[in-house]
């Protein structure tokens, strides 16, 4: 028998059982569908989250902190005991001394407020050498309104865009030349105090946006080093930003061996890109988990497809008996039964990804509306994220191999069970 | 000149759950090219079973089973199937696929010999014209009656140009008028065709019509009446 008369012969057998074909097709839709939603709004998510990562990021500067491994570097504190071990500020000396390294600075960064009218606002305090803090994140450290300083004076400060205008209108808080006190609750003291810190405003940034990976942030604000050790009463720094000579990822390794050995183990350095491709290990991970869930949807469709196989099996017993009494082979006979399952994976796939696209751009518009996915709060500095679905031809071809897949293994019982019945059986089946 | 079917000493016994059934005990037939033989005998002689023998539906367990010269008891499934292609099959209850139209039953059996479209199209139209349904082609078998649906079998037999026809109690569910026209078109094909025709009935006036009576009776052949 041919190929295209076997293919119209199973398209009969759909055609004459719409409603129950429709209904087993509905259940690879529904499958492919949360397959290929789950996945493309993921995938869009991480795309967006990366590139506002990347923004000011540079590539050829590690971030070293204090404690063991690559959990305790990014702050979760996992992994390594706790030694007690703390950066200082003048570790940069013993940094810069090692090969491949072109500079090295301290930034020390507390949680304090901003002290406007009667009113007080929380922010993070960051010193930071502005020299050559600006070296490295020169597409960042950027004054919209103002001049940052190279060589600040005492009670120089620097605000991040959302310390000046915190709701994104008129409303400004804060402008250049303006006089600014932060407070910090020095909670060592004894009674515990609130230190003071009154200067002015010598810049505004520029918008940075994204998180503002060791770099610039929209929310901080920025005073000199020298005195960040005054103000907090300490020689200790929570990290050091070492910008290399190049960004090849020899250098990187070699460079972040050095320094762990210079510190006996007791720093890790750690590199943007690290961080970037550990953020795409978790959005693998996710993915994974999310799309192992709704596969298990297509599971159940794969099953209500050998159900109603079977069902059908019985119900044309006759039918496969005359096919067999007229000469058609058993593998004739198999292939229309995985022809039918074929043709319902081929349509539950295409519904099933059009329609899984079109709610992952449903969710988007909802989600972007909500003003961000971390909730909303504008003025804690996510910005407005908005997330583009993502359809790549690798989902695409997945979802469209995975839904005729399912169809057609659970349909390989039934129709080796239809191609083995014995046509004298067959004919007698009532 | 070889003869279309032979049996030699042919022996079928299956299991009827824990019970072992002879089905057929040594039956001996030869059917020659133009004959029309009725196999006679009440239920539960086997007359069936050869049935489905001679039709390459069954196997035999025993004895031998020659169709133009070839052991069938020696062909494995995939040559079985074969060999139906050109076995012209008129079952009691029609047995057409109840979706399709007349002309689309007639085609399907041509379409799993694998013959082209064009060719199946003409062909249909030829052999529903001899069982004079040239009018009533495109209706599905639903709306056919009894005697239509089995004209339509019997065009649907007749399209892969069969060795022999193999026919079982083919007026067994239709009225004696139309049982008639039935017989009368067959008698037809095979004084004007010469097709072979085997054909099992237990109906004592329809096997008067046919050249030769093969009378069965607990798995054997009991007597043989040239008419």
């Amino acid at each position: 028998m041919k190929a295209g008369d076997i293919f119209s012969y199973a398209f009969g057998g759909i055609r004459l059982r719409k409603l129950r074909a429709g209904l087993t097709t509905l259940g690879v839709v529904i499958g492919i569908a949360a397959i290929v939603a789950l996945l493309s709004i993921t995938q869009g998510l991480q795309t967006t989250i990366t590139r506002q990562l990347q923004t000011g990021l540079a590539t050829d500067t590690l971030i070293v902190t204090a404690g063991r491994g690559l959990g305790a570097g990014m702050g979760g504190g996992f992994g390594g005991g706790d030694s007690g071990f703390t950066l200082l500020i003048s570790d940069t000396q013993t940094i810069d001394a090692l090969q491949n390294v072109e500079t090295s600075f301290a930034i020390i960064q507390r949680t304090g407020y901003i002290q406007s009218g009667n009113n007080t606002r929380s922010t993070t305090i960051v010193g930071v050498d502005f020299a050559k803090y600006l070296s490295i994140y020169t597409s960042t450290f950027v004054a919209e309104s103002g001049d940052i300083p190279l060589n600040p004076e005492n009670g120089t400060v620097v605000v991040g865009k959302l310390v000046s205008a915190p709701w994104r209108n008129e409303t400004v808080l804060f402008s250049a030349n303006d006089s600014i006190k932060l407070l910090w609750p020095n909670a060592t003291a004894r009674p515990p105090r609130n230190e003071t810190y009154a200067g002015h405003v010598a810049a505004v940034l520029k918008e940075v946006g994204g998180f503002g990976l060791g770099g610039p942030s929209d929310s901080s604000v920025y005073i000199p080093i020298s005195q960040a050790e005054s103000f907090f009463g300490t020689n200790e720094c929570e990290s050091i930003v070492v910008k290399l000579t190049n960004g090849d990822k020899a250098t990187i390794d070699s460079v972040s061996k050095a320094i762990s050995d210079a510190f006996d183990g007791e720093v890790s350095a750690i590199s943007a890109t690290a961080v970037l491709n550990l953020l795409s290990n978790v959005f693998s991970i996710i993915q994974l988990f999310l799309g192992g869930i709704a596969a298990i949807s297509l599971l159940v469709a794969g099953i209500g497809i050998m159900n109603i196989m079977i069902v059908s099996l019985m119900e044309r017993t006759r039918e496969i008996g005359i096919l067999k009494a007229l000469g058609m082979k058993s593998r004739t006979v198999l292939l229309i039964f995985l022809c039918e399952s074929v043709i319902i994976g081929l349509i539950g796939a295409f519904v099933g990804i059009a329609s899984g696209w079109g709610l992952a751009n449903v969710v988007a518009v909802f989600l972007g509306r909500g003003g961000g996915f971390m909730g909303g709060n504008q003025a804690a500095g996510t910005g407005g994220m908005t997330i583009t679905p993502l359809l790549t031809p690798l989902v695409f071809l997945g979802a469209l191999a995975f839904g005729v897949g399912v169809s057609v293994i659970f349909a390989i019982y039934p129709a080796w069970r239809a191609s083995k019945l014995k046509p004298v059986e067959a004919l007698r089946y009532e | 000149m070889t003869a279309i079917v032979e049996a030699v000493n042919l022996e079928k016994t299956y299991m009827l759950g824990k019970v072992t059934v002879n089905a057929l005990r040594g039956v001996n037939l030869k059917v020659d090219k133009g004959d029309f033989v009725s196999i006679l005998g009440p239920s539960g002689s086997g007359k069936s079973t050869l049935l489905n023998l001679i039709g390459a539906l069954d196997k035999p367990t025993g004895g031998k089973l020659l169709v133009e010269g070839t052991d069938v008891s020696a062909l494995n499934d995939n040559q079985l199937t074969d060999l139906r292609r050109r076995i012209g099959f008129v079952f009691q209850f029609f047995n057409l696929i109840p979706r399709i139209t007349a002309r689309e039953n007639v085609e399907l059996s041509m379409s799993i010999a694998g013959v082209s479209k064009s060719e199946r199209r003409r062909r249909a139209e030829e052999v529903l014209d001899t069982v004079g349904l040239k009018e009533r082609i495109n209706h599905k078998p639903t709306e056919l009656s009894g005697g239509e649906q089995q004209r339509v079998a019997i065009a649907r037999a007749l399209a892969n140009d069969p060795k022999f026809f193999l026919m079982d109690e083919p007026t067994g569910n239709i009225d004696s008028k139309n049982a008639n026209e039935i017989i009368d078109l067959v008698k037809k094909l095979n004084e004007e065709r010469s097709v072979t025709v085997i054909m099992v009935t237990h109906d004592q006036h329809l096997a008067a019509q046919t050249k030769r009576i093969v009378q069965m009776f607990d798995g054997v052949i009991v007597k043989e009446i040239v008419t």
